[in-house]
């Protein structure tokens, strides 16, 4: 390709990206939402997986005694546990030993140090080891099913409703994302569509005298690409911008709950914008230039 | 060599606009398409440049088989013809400059070119000082010359003009038509559809007459043959 044909290129796209100016920017902006309810339920379920992975696994069940127990009498229950068919180890904790863990993992968490001044909010209790994993919903169910003892959580099943949540998040997000996809493109398509109205003159002097349809095509596309790809930027922007502020809302809150870091939210975002930005800029003007710059 | 035979061109709502042409028009020829309004002169026209395919029969333009011609194709064939129209169809916020220049732009003519083709086809059509004037600064004749300068940009063999002259009055129509003679005497086969009744007696070329679709005169020196 000529380097003068590049030019023609570049020139004709501007002018198509200036000439429809409001539905440019109306284009745009659909864009950037699209791509960003895109990159907001992957950054979602990225933190679901997170949080999933971040879940002792080697850990089979985790019990809690209800707060009123006596020391005793959870030391009773821990030498019976022991003994029960299916055991195989048995991990006594205190909630001042729970305490000092998340001390360590946390130590810089301010909201944890004020909550941890008020008392220790955590549980006494025990992390339990079977021989066989089916042995688990039953060891869990009987451990329950015992008065002194306020919860025991099942971790894989923990880890199991987390990857289910996942599940029904990236599938509602495959729909919101397919509906939000439609409109942009419809109006990336109705954007292009306008600027070779405005052009039909050119485009009918154009056939006339020999140019070939692609030249015609050329800056149409390279118009819906452009739309595309400044929607995507805004949009990284957008996911940058507002997980940082999630996580500096987190950070002040909630920071045992492990959020996954900006830097990885927006290496794993980008691509998949940029590509689905360029990919409805480029569906959208094809759309518009197939039905409109037939014979 | 422009050939028609039996070509039939029927309209998707069922009217025919032209009825078992057959037609040869030879390299150099001037030729006028002439006939009542409706007769199919433009139908004719539009065949030759591929705007639209014929019913039945077959056109050829040189080597092109305009029936069978693939898409692809079509831009080779139009670079072979210069089309002019009684609305020229300029573009109205480009120079009179940067309108010939973009019917070489569009088919990828260097820069060296177009500095060189562009002034020589103004002057051909004689508005070498008007090039920087836009289309609404222009008369109609001069539109008009801009239009023919734009569609000779390519060296196309065939002109193919459809009542150039429509919107004329018949001083500036006369210019015209001596500015396609002149580009016909260069070599161009000349194709002019028209109502224009002195020029077509007093030019002495051959005439084609259209009636109904059907080709009912074919005179190497023909007369208008009706009245205008
Ligand atoms: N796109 C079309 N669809 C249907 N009928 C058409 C179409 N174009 C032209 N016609 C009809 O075909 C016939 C021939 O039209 P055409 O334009 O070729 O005539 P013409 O000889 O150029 O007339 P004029 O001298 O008025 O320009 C007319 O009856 C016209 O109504
Ligand atoms: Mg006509």
């Amino acid at each position: 390709m000529r380097l003068r044909t590049i030019g023609y290129f570049l020139r004709e796209t501007g002018r198509g990206l200036t000439g429809s100016g409001w539905m440019s920017l109306a284009s745009v902006t659909t864009v950037a939402l699209a791509l960003f309810v895109l990159a907001f339920f992957s950054v979602l379920s990225l933190n679901i997986n997170q949080a999933a992975g971040a879940i002792n696994r080697q850990v089979e069940v985790r019990v809690f005694f209800k707060p009123t127990t006596t020391h005793a009498a959870e030391m009773t229950f821990v030498t019976q546990v022991r003994h029960w068919p299916g055991v195989r180890r048995v991990n006594y904790f205190t909630k001042a030993q729970a305490l000092n863990q998340l001390r360590a993992q946390f130590p810089h968490d301010q909201a944890l140090f004020q909550l941890i001044k008020q008392g220790n909010p955590l549980y006494d209790g025990f992390d339990l080891y079977s021989h066989k994993a089916g042995q688990i919903p039953d060891l869990a169910r009987r451990l329950r099913s015992t008065p002194i003892v306020q919860e025991a959580l099942d971790q894989n099943l923990v880890i199991q409703r987390l990857q289910a949540l996942t599940t029904v998040m990236t599938d509602a997000g495959y729909v919101i994302e397919i509906m939000l996809a439609l409109a942009t493109l419809f109006i990336i398509s109705n954007t292009i569509r306008l600027g070779v109205f405005a052009r039909r003159r050119e485009i009918q002097v154009m056939k006339l005298v020999g140019a070939t349809d692609w030249l015609i095509r050329w800056p149409f596309l390279l118009e819906g690409v452009v739309l595309g790809l400044v929607g995507a930027g805004l949009a990284d922007v957008a996911v940058s911008f507002g997980y940082h502020w999630v996580g500096v809302q987190a950070a002040k809150s909630l920071s045992f709950f492990p959020l996954a870091p900006t830097a990885t939210v927006e290496h794993s975002t980008e691509l998949p914008t940029l590509v689905g930005g360029v990919a409805m800029g480029l569906v959208g003007s094809l759309w518009a230039v197939r039905r409109f710059l037939r014979a | 060599m422009i050939r028609l035979e039996k070509v039939t061109k029927r309209y998707p709502n069922g009217h025919v606009a032209v009825d078992q042409a057959t037609l040869t028009i030879h390299r150099g020829e001037f030729v006028f398409l002439v006939g009542p309004s409706g007769a199919g002169k433009s139908t004719l026209a539009r065949l030759l440049y591929h705007d639209e395919v014929a019913t039945t029969g077959e056109v050829y333009v040189d080597q092109f088989r305009l029936r069978r011609l693939r898409r692809r194709q079509v831009p080779h064939l139009r670079r072979q013809l210069g089309v002019v129209f009684q609305d020229v169809k300029l573009l109205n916020e480009r120079t009179v400059y940067q309108n010939v220049q973009f019917a070489l732009e569009v088919v990828g003519a260097s820069t060296h070119d177009m500095r060189q083709r562009v002034p020589e086809l103004l002057d051909l059509v004689g508005l070498a000082n008007r090039h920087r004037s836009l289309p609404a600064q222009l008369s109609g004749g001069e539109q008009q010359r801009v239009g023919i300068a734009r569609a000779l940009a390519n060296r196309p063999k065939y002109l193919i003009a459809d009542e150039p002259t429509g919107n004329l009055d018949p001083e500036t129509a006369r210019g015209i038509v001596q500015l396609l003679a002149e580009i016909n005497r260069r070599g161009a086969t000349v194709i002019m559809a028209t109502h224009a009744k002195d020029i077509v007696n007093q030019m002495q070329r051959r005439v084609v007459a259209l009636e109904g679709g059907r080709i009912v005169r074919d005179e190497a020196r023909g007369v208008y043959g009706y009245e205008a």
